[in-house]
């Protein structure tokens, strides 16, 4: 166990999110101008990582597109600034989250792939919450559900082989994260939100991290409750499901402001686990293949 | 020219967990059926999903499925995809799987584990409840008695089945215990 201090004090022997990502996000929150085109293109190629991620994208059979890319420069412009700007969210923030989550019992890679799929499914509520005039930008969604368990990291740091399996396996029906907070000072929802307000982040992404297991009705924060409903999906996909389980909350007033259904939600559980399946490559749905609504 | 993975191969395994190299491993919305003694099938991270095991204590064959989703009215093109995804898609494929692997009917031993909810649901989704429903609902069907399960509560499981002797393992908040034999 460790206090709030230890814990707060682990944060900075974290590794940070690259200056690249931060730079892309901070371009997004202002609109991901066409103009800021060269820049992602500037970011993209000096990052091998990014790049191949890029490379493979471009000629991924679910673009739909004919004929393999020439080359980078190529993948570039087929793709556009606002793809390219998740490859590069994506493909980083897997960098750092590959080992993430090792206390709660996950696997090498697992959390990367949560946080994916909970990215997707939050683009797709948040299309589906603007469609109902509750305007939520889609990229700070992705963004925002992406780094949702970052804080995980600050755990696995101060949590001491098996604390979490022992804390999980003596839990009543409380949240998870009312253990977390007992045990290390602050739960991983917090200590993501520290950290993403110690990179600058903005405030609604600092703010849907904090909140993602529990969004507040007062006053009702949009991209909080759809970042709430993504990591619900994720967890129905059995992504990053860890010695935690399903200890954790689905929000009956984050639910009735989504005015998402049952079927709708469960079709976006079948898309993301498609979409974050090992053998295809990660990241968005294919064209077409959104939210669907039953009315 | 292909021996009958039925010949008894390889030598029995000792007591206790099979080596890691022998484990088949079976994804989320997946299914695998094996006829080789020296194997172990496993899934982890069972959640609202549930992991069905099939085993004929004779034939020595084994097959299990994880399903995700009960119904797959909700994505007709994913189910066509992907089967296993659903349950009402998928137990039927693994019944037929195993069946065609050469066991019975009639000396099948049926388990399930998983089927977990998430807190506070307030019986608006009830994906793993909708799940265990399903499971019973398709096995009555086709004539089958679940022979012992764990399921419910809000905990991850990781399921295996050993193929030498159909021993169903558990493992949970760090801790093994035995499903079947009892």
């Amino acid at each position: 166990m460790a206090s709030l201090n230890d814990t707060i004090a682990a944060l900075d022997r974290l590794p940070a999110l690259p200056a690249t990502s931060l730079q892309l996000i901070s371009m997004l929150a202002g609109g991901g101008r066409d103009a800021d085109l060269r820049e992602v293109e500037r970011i993209v190629s000096r990052d091998e990582a990014v790049a191949a991620s890029v490379l493979r994208r471009a000629n991924s059979a679910a673009l739909g597109m004919r004929g393999r890319v020439a080359g980078i420069s190529d993948a570039i412009r087929r793709l556009g600034t606002r793809e390219l700007c998740r490859i590069a969210l994506e493909t980083q923030t897997s960098g750092l989250l590959a080992n993430a989550g090792r206390s709660y019992g996950l696997r090498r890679g697992a959390l990367s792939q949560s946080a994916l799929g909970g990215a997707i499914a939050a683009d797709a509520l948040a299309r589906s919450h603007t469609d109902q005039g509750v305007k939520v930008d889609r990229e700070i969604a992705f963004v925002a559900a992406l780094l949702r368990d970052i804080g995980k990291l600050a755990i696995d740091a101060v949590a001491g082989p098996d604390a979490l399996e022992a804390i999980a396996a003596a839990a009543d029906t409380r949240p998870f994260l009312a253990y977390e907070r007992e045990a290390f000072g602050a739960d991983h929802a917090e200590l993501g939100a520290i950290l993403c307000e110690r990179w600058s982040l903005p405030t609604a992404i600092i703010q849907a991290v904090r909140g993602h297991h529990e969004p507040p009705s007062s006053p009702v924060e949009p991209l909080t409750d759809v970042v709430h409903a993504a990591d619900c999906v994720a967890r129905w996909a059995g992504l990053g499901l860890g010695c935690d389980g399903l200890m954790y909350p689905f929000d009956s007033g984050a639910r009735e402001r989504l005015g998402t259904t049952r079927d709708e939600l469960e079709a976006l559980v079948a898309d993301i686990l498609a979409a974050t399946a090992p053998e295809q490559t990660p990241g968005i749905l294919a064209p077409g293949n959104t939210l669907r609504r039953s009315a | 020219m292909s021996r009958s993975p039925s010949l008894p191969l390889k030598p029995e395994p000792a007591a206790g967990r099979a080596p890691e190299g022998d484990k088949i491993v079976v994804g989320v919305a997946d299914l695998q059926v094996s006829r080789d003694p020296g194997k172990a099938i496993i899934t982890y991270a069972l959640g609202s999903c549930i992991g069905v095991t099939l085993y004929d204590p004779v034939a020595k064959v084994a097959g299990m499925l994880h399903f995700m989703l009960p119904e797959s009215s909700v994505s007709a093109e994913k189910a066509a995809a992907n089967p296993a995804m659903f349950g009402d898609a998928g137990l039927p494929i693994l019944f037929e799987k195993v069946i065609a692997a050469g066991a019975k009917r009639e000396r099948l031993v049926v388990c399930a584990a998983g089927g977990a909810e998430v807190l506070a649901d307030d019986g608006h989704f009830r994906i793993g409840s909708r799940n265990r429903t399903i499971l019973r609902k398709i096995f009555w069907k086709l004539n089958l008695l679940l022979a012992a399960e764990e399921t419910g509560g809000q905990h991850s499981r990781t399921l295996t089945i050993r193929l030498s002797d159909g021993q169903i393992t558990i493992r949970s908040q760090g801790k093994e215990s035995v499903l079947w034999p009892r």
